[in-house]
């Protein structure tokens, strides 16, 4: 199963103002590819892609929240399933692409190439009721949808090949530009003020009269 | 922490807008803790380690919330890789809420180390921190460095030490 196709059939599954939040790696520039928008977290370093969809789906519990990460990337922080699964988001659905590797960080394989680490069973131990390990295109399609449609917290494990899509476009777009682009997106479609909200900057300036 | 202390950090919190508050537990802290947990004004989320509250409240932020990281001492330690690859990198703002365990004042042997640590980390990651000693300075300095971390949109801290966590 390629990792590639998972995306595809996820990118036309989601709402379209569903927001996606991914890990640093090819896994973002396959998914800009097929979904480039300003509801794209892209570029998450290693550890943050989880617990940052888990605070932006707390903060918007009407909005479908997907994050798209990685065996090696949640590896490094695997305690924040247990603290995702506590906070319990029902708008969350979690899609772990487990290719065994770090691919994007030199190819050294992650501690799930043993065969003895499962990731899906340990995010049921840390308190996911709904998580499943799938091995097909098919089955992927099957339960990413269900966990979409399911409105419960839930986390999908997807074994994946190696490699990715030839001719893949590069992402010419920072973290910071990524995040001016999402925060506007956010301020437009939830009528929210994120950046720069204060009127005034500071809280009082006596020798200024109102009106 | 006297309650009084703990008090005078949930009316600094609320007076400035403070609505999401990620925690790790901690003995210094956990007056507040109390406090913020029972409190519908904040959403709550705690955490089992601080890289973890970080990246939550990274996310929170872009969501519409106002949020701070109310950490340990050592937390900031664990805290400093998100705090580089996403608040740095990113340009996230965070408003951090550390007590200063290792002190000048300190009697444990184990906090010591927070002396050579703690306030050269914050100015390594380029995150500008006030220390607050007195209960009654506690309030406005929450204030004002949420003022400023939103809008400079990069972490800012208050180190409270003194009486302030006795």
């Amino acid at each position: 199963m390629k990792r590639y196709d998972c995306l595809r059939l996820l990118a036309g599954d989601i709402p379209e103002d569903a927001l996606a939040v991914m890990g640093v790696g090819l896994v973002s520039r396959e998914w800009h590819s097929l979904r480039p928008h300003e509801a794209n977290l892209y570029q998450l370093n290693l550890g943050c892609c989880t617990p940052v969809a888990a605070g932006l789906a707390v903060a918007l519990p009407q909005r479908r929240v997907i994050a798209l990460d990685g065996d090696g990337n949640l590896l490094l922080n695997l305690a924040s399933l247990a603290d995702v699964a506590n906070s319990n988001p029902s708008n969350l659905v979690i899609f772990v692409f487990d290719n065994e590797n770090y691919e994007s960080g030199g190819g050294l394989p992650t501690v799930t190439v043993s065969g003895r680490v499962d990731l899906a069973l340990a995010a049921r131990g840390l308190g996911f009721k709904n998580s499943v390990l799938v091995r097909t295109v098919e089955e992927f399609a099957a339960e990413a949808r269900a966990a979409l449609k399911r409105g419960e917290l839930s986390l999908v494990v997807a074994k994946v090949e190696l490699g990715t899509v030839a001719s893949l476009p590069a992402l010419h777009q920072d973290g910071k530009e990524t995040k001016y682009r999402f925060a506007r997106y956010i301020e437009r479609t939830e009528g929210k003020r994120i950046l720069i909200p204060q009127d005034r900057p500071r809280a009082s300036k006596p020798w200024l009269k109102e009106g | 922490m006297k309650l009084e202390a703990a008090q005078a950090v949930i009316d600094g919190l609320k007076r400035s807008g403070i609505n999401f508050i990620s925690l790790m537990p901690d003995s210094d802290f956990a007056q507040v803790q109390h406090l913020v947990a029972r409190d519908p004004e904040f959403t709550y989320f705690p955490v089992s380690n601080e890289a973890i509250g970080v990246g939550v409240c990274s996310g929170a932020w872009l969501g519409g919330k106002w949020p701070a990281l109310v950490i340990p001492t050592s937390g900031l330690l664990v805290a400093t890789w998100p705090l580089t690859c996403l608040c740095m990198a990113w340009g996230f703002p965070l408003l951090l809420l550390i007590p200063y365990r290792g002190d000048i004042g300190e009697g444990l042997w184990f906090m010591g180390p927070y002396k050579d640590t703690t306030e050269p980390i914050l100015s390594d990651l380029h995150i500008p921190y006030r220390n607050v000693s007195r209960i009654d300075e506690i309030s406005p300095a929450i204030s004002e460095a949420q003022v400023s971390t939103q809008s400079w949109l990069r972490p800012v801290a208050i180190l409270l030490s003194g009486e302030t966590i006795q």
